[in-house]
């Protein structure tokens, strides 16, 4: 690794209980993780491994039980709601049901994020073209997500996740809900970002075949770290 | 995020729910509009009632009436119980007193009025013609006819509104005419009708407005020798004091004089007080109409609420997306803010307008029902309703009306709103 290679995302024996019930769930049990700038994670492992919970963590929507998530060094646990709204803008989310809002068209969507850091109309609208033109759906910007595709939607999500110039892109399960044929596509479109653009990204997927796109592998099971750098091309 | 951005988003989501939020919107119109309009019309009638004092009404007249009781108007109910009574030697009585410029008595009875088909009950004042006139000499002028300073025993004048009671032409009766007037006498086991025709001399000039007290469009005059021979009894119902002039130490030290006169058993008011007295049961019966209105914006608040709370239950998924998407919790309070916030200013809005409708349509139809045409409510103390008001909207009002109406709303809907900024955002993220 070269050593001018910036580490965006720290994990220090992060741990999540939750509550169920009177139950608790011990969803991370002391996760160790480092990101670099540039980089492109897999997470894979089995559903309840933690992935999710792991993710909301990293992404600022959720606060550990235990341990520390530190973005660009700093300690996330520790910020206010304010603070955290204020980081959430320099992440980018894309979810696995999409979560468009459906009242919005396509642009709208892709816009909302740039609305909520204060961006005037003028470069929200241009910034907005780019970003679909970007994923492919320069036509579409006018369709509701109810008129689109699975796909199409997905991509409409990527766009909105990279409004705002993120410091890296958190994807949970992004081809969870597409057809595989889509989904290559979108693996591409990742894998260009990642290289082109040099985004950093930290996908959570369930399918090897995905995974194997990566530039690193990291299985989780049962709360922990089992192995890293498998399947990795 | 800015607040035009904050504005447009709130309103798309109102938008999108069109039907829900119209419905919300009229509880706040329904309540506004029942505000405004009793608001206008009492406020209509409290300028009705304002300018009949100041147009030209004798400031420096008292009212003498033996009761204690408030003699509204004509004050004949108040006395009809008490073993004391006025009499016409009261009067000469009362002249001895300085200060005094005239004293004249009236004797007043409900009757019924009788010209072809039509009866009308109205309350016949038997007056002295000529003192009366030089009290009243605003108000008290003949439009048609004369008035006789030694009038006939049958001579009456009768108002304007008795005269041509649908003010369209069509007369009722005019000089010259003669018409019958009927009252009971006797017991209430056993009523005597009583009869009598008189030659009508006289038709007021309409002096509009409603009558408190002094000349009425809706009363009949007769010489007060021939009332109370007729009437038999030799009481006056009330005795008109003109003072030399209106100022307040006159006025004090005549009702002084007159009250020790008669041993503190009459009651004498003045034009000024008879108007504060109707302006504080006024603002009285204003504030508790307003009070009874304001409990239909209540029930309103409490429907925004409840639309409020199921609107964030429903976009608690959108509530997450926003937070995940950077979107602080103010900014979240503050878009449900301006969706109540916009329910309640078209609310208010609307309902100003239907209130304002509501108020000029209850002026122009419900109360010429209930005394416009002359038969209505003509009450035995003499004050005739027969009147018109003008309901009038005052910037206070629309202003007030628009504050409530938006504060109701904001006030209701913080609650929901703080709900939702409250969320957490994966959880909101993960509700189905």
């Amino acid at each position: 690794m070269e050593s001018n290679v910036a580490t965006i995302v720290q994990t220090v024996e992060l741990k999540k209980t939750y509550m169920l019930g009177k139950v608790p769930v011990f969803a991370l049990r002391g996760v160790n993780l480092k990101v670099e700038s540039g980089d492109f994670v897999a997470i894979v492992g089995p559903s309840g491994s933690g992935k999710s919970t792991l993710l909301n963590m990293i992404g600022a929507l959720d606060k550990p039980t235990e341990g520390k998530v530190l973005v660009d060094g700093v300690d996330v646990s520790a910020l206010n709601d304010d603070k955290l709204a204020e980081l959430r803008r320099r992440v980018g989310f894309v979810f696995q049901f999409f979560n468009l809002i459906p009242r919005l068209t396509a642009s709208e969507n892709v816009e909302l994020p740039l609305t909520i850091t204060g961006l005037s109309k003028n470069e929200r609208r241009k910034k907005t073209f780019e970003l679909l033109k970007a994923v492919g759906l320069g036509e579409r910007v006018d369709h509701n997500p109810t008129e689109m595709s699975g796909g199409e939607q997905q991509r409409v999500a990527i766009a909105r996740a990279l409004a705002n110039n993120p410091r890296f892109l958190l994807l949970d399960e992004p081809t969870g809900n597409i057809d595989s044929k889509t989904a290559d596509m979108l693996v591409g479109l990742l894998r260009s970002l990642n290289e082109e653009k040099g985004v950093t990204i930290i996908m959570i997927t369930h399918d090897l075949n995905i995974a194997k796109h990566a530039k690193r592998v990291i299985r989780l099971l049962d709360g922990k770290v089992e192995e890293t750098n498998i399947g990795a091309e | 995020m800015n607040v035009l951005d904050i504005f447009s988003y709130a309103f798309s989501s109102i938008r999108l729910r069109k039907l829900r939020a119209a419905l919300t919107t009229l509880g706040i119109v329904i309540g506004i509009a029942a505000i405004v309009a009793l608001l206008s019309l009492s406020e209509g009638f409290r300028i009705a009632i304002t300018s009949q004092f100041e147009r030209g009404f004798a400031l420096d007249v008292l009212t003498v009436t033996t009761g204690q009781g408030f003699g509204f108007g004509l004050g004949g109910a108040s006395s009809g119980t008490s073993d004391e009574y006025l009499t016409l030697n009261d009067t000469r009585a009362i002249y001895g007193i300085t200060g005094v410029k005239l004293s004249t008595a009236i004797t007043s009875k409900s009757v019924g009025l009788s010209s072809g088909d039509l009866t009308f009950t109205i309350t016949a004042m038997g007056v002295n013609f000529t003192e009366y006139s030089q009290l009243y000499s605003t108000s008290f002028i003949a439009e048609s006819g004369s008035m006789p300073n030694s009038p006939e025993n049958d001579s009456i004048i009768l108002g304007a509104r008795i005269a041509d009671p649908w003010q369209n032409g069509t007369v009722f009766a005019e000089v010259g005419d003669y018409i019958n007037v009927s009252w009971i006498t006797g017991s209430i086991t056993r009523p005597v009708v009583k009869n009598y025709v008189f030659h009508v001399v006289g038709v007021l000039k309409e002096i509009g407005g409603f009558s408190i007290s002094g000349p009425s469009d809706t009363q009949v005059y007769i010489p007060i020798s021939t009332a109370q021979t007729i009437f038999e009894t030799d009481r006056v119902n009330q005795i008109l004091v003109q003072l030399v002039n209106s100022e307040q130490t006159t006025i004090d030290s005549v009702t002084a004089s007159v009250e020790s006169l008669f041993n503190d058993k009459v009651s004498v008011l003045s034009p000024a007080a008879v108007l504060n007295i109707f302006s504080s049961i006024l603002s009285t019966v204003q504030l508790f109409l307003t009070g009874l209105a304001g409990i239909s914006l209540l029930v309103a608040g409490i429907g925004i609420m409840n639309i409020m709370i199921v609107s964030v239950m429903e976009r608690t998924r959108e509530i997450g997306i926003l937070k995940s998407l950077g979107m602080k919790n103010k900014t979240v309070l503050v878009i449900f803010l301006c969706e109540a916030a916009v329910i309640g200013l078209l609310g208010a809005v609307i309902g100003i307008g239907f209130g304002y409708g509501l108020s000029s349509f209850v002026a122009r139809f419900g109360l010429a029902l209930m005394g416009g045409e002359g038969n209505g409510i003509l009450s035995e103390q003499g004050a005739g309703i027969g009147f018109n008001i003008t309901p009038v909207l005052t910037p206070t009002v629309i202003v007030g009306a628009l504050i409530f109406g938006v504060a109701t709303s904001v006030l209701f809907g913080l609650y929901p709103a703080w709900r939702a900024s409250k969320l957490k955002p994966v959880e909101a993220l993960r509700y189905e």
